[in-house]
């Protein structure tokens, strides 16, 4: 470097925005490839696919997400003065589409999407804001069978997408609000300890359960938080004590959730997690959240929230879930996939031959789909380092084979590389 | 077994956060071992010592499982992390403070003020949370040197003894809120690695109870197992 770059402001070169990322060759079609994946899984699954805008009315998104997500939009003013908002996440927009477009189509209705999300995270917090998220909707089915289709299917994807060995928190929206009402707290305690459950600050919910006059059971259920996971044998040891319906029904829920859960497959994979609380104040079912130990943020997060279409007019039972991409990217490019460059066919030809590497390009490219196929721009006199085929002024051609240029009939040569880049262009999918 | 990662802050809670690492029976370390080095490997564990406003950000972000950092670092950075233990050393209160013989002092509350504080965030809700309008000014230390230059009406900040506000003149107005030692958890840690953390938040809250006091606790009962 012939000047220490400075980071004073003049002569800066023209940036980025803060807390988003240009993802480059290779990352990119990391990102891609790892997208298609989730798609083709939800698609082998039933799920239809729609798109909707990055934009949507202020109220339509206030209508779906809490207050704290509410703040992070980034708004702006449409033409006649309302407030319009990118998108902060998909599940509200798709949930309008639902109540609206599709209102007479037959239930239960399988949806997915994927696109862009943007937040207004704080800046040098390190958090991205603008982030890839793909996801599920299944709209119209209120049995536990529902919840345990998301689960697998969402399993099934995050495995597809290269992420093997992704651990899932299963819990219940309504099991410690349930608890809580059903242990005798007024409104007002209710409140405060729910608060400090969201904000995961179990001191404070020490605290606010300290000095309350919540049942004995309760009390014991709520101190032993975070040890509220483990496998089926935790449900019956959290109902003892509990006569409450609403906490017992929750419970009950978990158990026919998890005996499906294994019928998928998914032993050794689930952990009922009783302690379990989510940011949005939409969900009322079973939730869930997948984690890889490559990461600190959950790749997913799902759940059943059955309030949501009322607000858009149509009342009726959904459970969906959300896969964050770029974080699935991320644990990705931890586990060191993606490094591999993609093999490329280079076509060099000699003065003169440039239709017949042209056509030799076009041949190659048509024959093996998915393969990466360069034509120089410029004509070499002798076969280039680097190249693959050299097509000549006479019609035959050079193959780059075994270490060395080999003179051969055209038709042989396309043939044995088509053969060649076949085996190796599905570089991805063999990463993944 | 796969090691837990766990962030210490240096200053004055480095010595109570060994000291608590030890009766719990988790590690063996003193604040000295972290003159020369800022990443040790000892009992089974990394510890890595960092400043206290940076133990949250290395716990969301899974750098470290886990962390022990102040209360008030937590009110600054609203931090995706589990709270999981009160662990009831490194006690402090965040006050308003006023110069002495001032309006404020007596308890006659002006209809609009200015306010010094390292914890705007904090700040903020305290103001909000009793209705008083306060106009805050961020400042980085020495706090309570912004009533006796004009520059802030008066100040919230920590106090542990009192020292400091009396060499200074000033007199507590009203507390704000209290602060003690926390352990923090990354989510994703507590999720994928929950026998070890857990296992950690237990020895730390039996070490940290102050009816059990950690006495009969040694390394070999609380090391994870493998």
């Amino acid at each position: 470097m012939d000047r220490a770059p400075n980071v004073d402001g003049a002569g800066a070169p023209r940036g980025r925005a803060g807390g988003v990322t240009d993802w480059l060759p290779g990352a990119a079609e990391l990102r891609r490839a790892s997208g298609e994946a989730l798609l083709d899984v939800f698609a082998a699954w039933g799920y239809g696919l729609v798109a909707t805008p990055l934009i949507e009315p202020l109220d339509t998104v206030a209508a779906g997400v809490g207050a704290d997500a509410q703040a992070r939009l980034f708004r702006f003013m449409d033409s006649d003065g309302s407030l319009l908002a990118m998108v902060g996440e998909r599940t509200v927009s798709v949930a309008r589409v639902v109540a609206t477009q599709l209102r007479d189509v037959p239930r239960p209705l399988r949806l997915c999407y994927s696109g862009p999300v943007l937040r207004n995270q704080p800046l040098l917090g390190g958090r991205r804001r603008e982030a890839m998220q793909s996801g599920c909707e299944l709209i119209g089915a209120a049995g536990v069978a529902a919840d345990a289709e998301c689960v697998a299917l969402a399993a099934e994807a995050l495995e597809r997408a290269g992420l093997t060995g992704v651990q899932i928190d299963v819990g219940h929206a309504d099991f410690l609000p349930g608890l809580l009402e059903g242990g005798g707290l007024d409104q007002a305690a209710r409140a405060r300890v729910l608060a400090a459950l969201a904000d995961r600050d179990l001191v404070a919910v020490e605290a606010a359960i300290e000095g309350s006059a919540v049942g004995e059971a309760e009390r014991d259920l709520l101190l032993r938080f975070p040890g509220l996971r483990g496998d089926r044998d935790i449900l019956d040891a959290a109902a003892a004590g509990l006569r409450a319906e609403r906490p017992l029904r929750a419970l009950r829920t978990l158990g026919e959730l998890w005996d499906l859960l294994m019928a998928h497959g998914l032993a050794g994979a689930v952990q009922l997690d009783l302690g379990a609380v989510r940011d949005f104040d939409y969900y009322t079912g079973p939730i869930f959240e997948l984690f890889s130990t490559d990461l600190g943020f959950p790749l997913g997060t799902g759940g059943r929230y059955d309030s949501l279409l009322g607000r858009f007019g149509g009342a009726e039972p959904a459970t969906g879930f959300v896969i964050h991409l770029d974080r699935c990217v991320d644990a990705l490019l931890r586990r060191s996939i993606a490094s591999r460059a993609p093999e490329t066919v280079r076509v060099a030809f000699e003065p003169g031959a440039e239709p017949g590497a042209i056509l030799a390009a076009s041949w190659i490219r048509s024959a093996a789909p998915g393969a990466r196929v360069i034509r120089d721009l410029d004509a070499s006199e002798t076969a280039p380092v680097g190249a693959v085929l050299h097509v000549r002024a006479g019609g035959d051609v050079l193959v780059w084979q075994g270490g060395a240029w080999r003179e051969s009939p055209v038709e042989r040569a396309l043939e044995e590389i088509v053969s060649r880049v076949s085996e190796t262009e599905s570089w991805l999918a063999d990463a993944l | 077994m796969s090691r837990l990662c766990v962030a210490l802050p240096n200053g004055t809670l480095l010595a109570g956060a060994c000291s608590v690492l030890e009766r719990a029976g988790v590690a063996r370390l003193r604040p000295e071992d972290f003159d020369s080095t800022l990443l040790i490997e000892r009992d089974g564990h990394r510890f890595i010592k960092l400043r206290p406003t940076d133990v949250p950000v290395y716990v969301e972000f899974g750098a470290a499982d886990a962390g022990i950092v102040g209360k008030d670092m937590l009110w600054e950075s609203a931090r995706d992390c589990y709270e999981l233990v009160d662990l009831r050393f490194g006690d402090c209160r965040l006050v308003l403070a006023a110069p002495h013989g001032s309006a404020l002092a007596r308890g006659e509350w002006p209809p609009s003020l200015r306010v010094a504080t390292k914890y705007p965030a904090a700040a903020r809700r305290f103001f909000d949370r009793i209705n008083v309008t306060a106009e805050l000014i961020k400042l980085h230390g020495s706090i309570e040197l912004a009533p006796a230059t004009g520059l802030a009406d008066a100040i919230l900040d920590i106090t542990a003894t009192g020292t400091t506000l009396r060499a200074n003149a000033l007199v507590e107005v009203v507390e704000a809120a209290t602060s003690t030692a926390r352990l923090i958890v990354n989510q994703a840690s507590l999720k994928t690695r929950s026998a070890e953390v857990n296992a950690l938040a237990a020895a730390l809250r039996r070490a940290a109870d102050p009816a059990t006091d950690g006495r009969n606790m040694t390394v070999a009962a609380a090391a994870p197992r493998s």
